[in-house]
C-alpha cells in the first residue's frame, strides 16, 4: 500500500531532494527495467533506451540525468525501499504511477503539498494519523482537518 | 523594485518566455514541463553569458540563487530576479523568508510546497506548457496561472 507522511518528516533515511540524489546513485538495473521505460514514456514522453541514453523528442539524446525530477523520483520509490523520499518532487501526472507502485508493494513516501490522486477508489494509508483513506475528498479533508501541512521549520 | 518584466531565456531546443509581475512568483504544475530545465540553462548563462551559447532578454539581471551563494547575493544585490528551484533547504528557513522580505528584488521560486512564511499570492502561482507559437527547431514554453479560475469567495 502507499504510505504517505505529510508534513516535514525527520527520519535519517529521508531525501529532501531525489533529482540531485539520483544522479549520483542510481543503479543500472533500475533503468532496464520495463516499469521504469513505462513511466519516462509516459511523464517525459521520452525514450529511455537504457542507462545511459534516453531519447527526447525536444532536447535530443541526453543522459538519464536529464530526466525529469518527477520521474527520477519514482524510479527511486519503485526500486529503493531503503529511503523515504519527498513525493513533492513530483507534479500531478506522477500520482497515477505512485498508486500503481503501492498496488504492488508497501512505500512510504513523503508529501509537502497536497497531490492531486484522481483515480479513485485508491488505499492510501496516512503515516502521521494511520488513517486509511480512498477517496481525494478524504484525503484532502483528512490533510486539512488535521493540519498536516501547516508545520514550518 | 516594482513592475512587470518580461524574461526571454532560449538556446537552440527551448525558448521560455516569462512575464514577472510581483516580487514572488511560484512556478509549480506537472513533472516535465520543462522547470527544471530552464534553472538549468539560466545556471549555464550565469556561468558564462558570452560563450554559453543561451541568450537571455531582461531588463533586469537573472540570477539562479543555490545553497552556496543566497546569502551573500541577498546581502550584495539589488534590482536582480532571483530564479530558486526546488530541493534548496534555505527556502524554507525563516532566516530566508527574513530575507526576502526585507530584499528589493524579485524571487521566481520553483516549488510545489506550501511556504507559509513567504508572503506570495495565489495570483501570482503559475505553471509552464508549451506555447501555442511553435518554430520548427524550438518548443516555446509560456506561463499559464494554474489557480486564475477561482471565484474570489475561494481566494486568499
Amino acid at each position: 500500500m502507499l504510505s504517505i507522511y505529510y508534513g516535514l518528516y525527520k527520519g535519517e533515511n529521508y531525501i529532501d531532494n531525489p533529482d540531485l540524489y539520483f544522479d549520483n546513485t542510481y543503479e543500472d538495473a533500475w533503468l532496464e527495467d520495463p516499469h521504469s521505460k513505462a513511466m519516462v514514456k509516459d511523464i517525459d514522453k521520452s525514450e529511455l533506451i537504457g542507462p545511459n541514453l534516453v531519447i527526447s523528442p525536444v532536447l535530443g539524446s541526453i543522459p538519464v540525468s536529464r530526466l525529469s525530477g518527477g520521474v527520477k523520483t519514482l524510479i527511486q520509490i519503485a526500486h529503493d525501499p531503503e529511503h523515504v523520499y519527498n513525493a513533492s518532487a513530483c507534479g500531478d501526472n506522477c500520482a497515477a504511477w505512485l498508486l500503481r507502485i503501492g498496488k504492488e508493494k508497501d512505500v512510504l513516501v513523503r508529501l509537502g503539498h497536497q497531490m492531486r490522486f484522481t483515480e479513485e477508489p485508491f488505499d492510501i494509508r496516512i503515516e502521521n494519523t494511520g488513517q486509511v483513506v480512498h477517496t481525494r475528498k478524504e484525503l484532502v479533508t483528512a490533510v486539512i482537518s488535521q493540519g498536516l501541512l501547516e508545520e514550518t521549520l | 523594485m516594482k513592475g512587470r518584466y518580461d524574461v526571454v531565456l532560449y538556446n537552440n531546443k527551448v525558448h521560455y518566455h516569462l512575464t514577472i509581475k510581483r516580487n514572488i512568483t511560484i512556478l509549480r504544475g506537472d513533472s516535465a514541463s520543462g522547470k527544471s530545465e530552464f534553472i538549468r540553462l539560466l545556471a549555464q548563462y550565469n556561468g558564462s553569458p558570452k560563450s554559453s551559447g543561451i541568450s537571455l532578454i531582461c531588463d533586469r539581471e537573472c540570477i539562479v540563487l543555490n545553497e552556496g551563494n543566497w546569502k551573500l547575493y541577498l546581502e550584495t544585490y539589488r534590482e536582480r530576479i532571483f530564479f530558486i528551484d526546488e530541493g534548496n533547504d534555505f527556502l524554507r528557513t525563516k532566516e530566508f523568508a527574513d530575507a526576502v522580505k526585507g530584499a528589493d528584488n524579485y524571487f521566481v521560486i520553483i516549488s510545489r510546497e506550501n511556504f507559509p512564511n513567504l508572503p506570495y499570492s495565489v495570483d501570482e502561482i503559475y505553471g509552464l506548457r508549451e506555447g501555442k507559437y511553435r518554430e520548427a527547431k524550438r518548443v516555446y514554453n509560456e506561463m499559464y496561472r494554474i489557480y486564475g479560475n477561482l471565484p474570489e469567495s475561494l481566494r486568499c
